[in-house]
């Protein structure tokens, strides 16, 4: 019940596809890097961007109030990451677009009220 | 007496979800687009297709550097081969092929680019390479180092090769611009 809560809390599903897309989008960069230890290379602007990603995944998880900038970032960086990266074959890209939308879609509200119980516990202010 | 606190929950507003997502969209569209017309791809790795030909009439490069490498190929997990790097270089009549063993019979996949391919950032790991080559400011030093790789350095400020016939097992170029390109995959007697 404890997760539930916390998760209503936040843009859990936005977050969880951009923390997706910024591990898509280093995947190709990673291989590349493995593979040629090659410095200066544009594949560079390929990490940044993909560890730039995942890091907005995170911070939407635990700082829910700015989902809507976070979101935007997203969107932004995971077009962009199509330079250098590919956009992670553009499922990273996809990903990014999609998790960056649900996070700019975000915001806090007033709960939907389940059927009130006749024995008048007060669950509202026992969830918050 | 009724409590004044209100339970809140995160909700998804539709409107803003399709409104963002149709303007993210639209924005790769753009970029891919523009790609498209300019002709240029970006970052374009071919990595581990390994052991496919590159052949050109001729080739104009600026800021040559060759060293040894051990690196993968199709068949072996290492085998020797040697790095080559071009800053910017222009090649004409370009062709790219690789062979591939399908249940008996051999087919080929070729590239092949009809105007001049502009590359920038080549990076190419080849096993062989046969070629009329000529340099400027040709450099070949040795240097003393633990690091083999770092034992030989070829270096040239400008790189010309014709009728060249080269077995790569790598390629990764910053971006190439690849104006009248055909890819053609084909059965071939071997």
């Amino acid at each position: 019940m404890g997760f539930r809560n916390w998760r209503k809390k936040r843009p859990f599903g936005g977050a969880i596809l951009t923390i997706l897309s910024g591990l898509t989008i280093l995947y190709v960069p990673l291989n590349l890097y493995l593979s040629t230890f090659l410095p200066g290379s544009m594949a560079i602007i390929g990490l940044l961007f993909g560890g730039v990603i995942i890091l907005l995944g995170v911070c939407a998880m635990f700082f829910p109030g700015a989902s809507r900038i976070l979101g935007i970032f997203t969107i932004f960086l995971s077009i962009l990451s199509v330079i250098g990266a590919l956009g992670g074959f553009l499922f990273g890209t996809i990903f990014g677009i999609v998790g960056g939308s649900l996070l700019t879609a975000w915001q806090l509200g007033p709960a939907k009220q389940k059927a009130s119980r006749t024995t008048g516990i007060d669950e509202t202010a026992h969830s918050i | 007496m009724e409590s004044p606190i209100q339970l809140v929950e995160g909700m998804t507003s539709k409107k803003v979800f399709f409104s963002a997502l149709a303007t993210g969209i639209i924005a790769l569209a753009l970029l891919l687009v523009s790609f498209g017309i300019s002709g240029v791809a970006y970052a374009v790795p071919i990595a581990g297709v390994g052991d496919f030909y590159v052949e050109f009439d001729h080739l104009e490069g600026t800021g040559y550097t060759f060293y040894p490498k051990m690196g993968e190929t199709s068949a072996e997990a290492s085998a020797p081969q040697g790095t080559n790097l071009i800053d910017r270089l222009t090649i004409q009549n370009l062709k790219l092929y690789k062979d591939f063993n399908v249940g008996g019979q051999w087919i080929r996949v070729e590239i092949t680019a009809s105007q001049p391919v502009q590359i920038s950032g080549l990076e190419q790991d080849a096993a062989s390479i046969q070629a009329n080559a000529n340099f400027s400011n040709l450099v070949l030093a040795e240097k003393h180092s633990s690091d083999w790789q770092k034992q030989f350095k070829q270096t040239s400020s400008t790189i010309v090769l014709d009728h060249a016939k080269i077995k790569t097992h790598y390629l990764f170029q910053k971006t190439m611009s690849m104006n009248g390109m055909k890819v053609v995959v084909e059965r071939i007697n071997k």
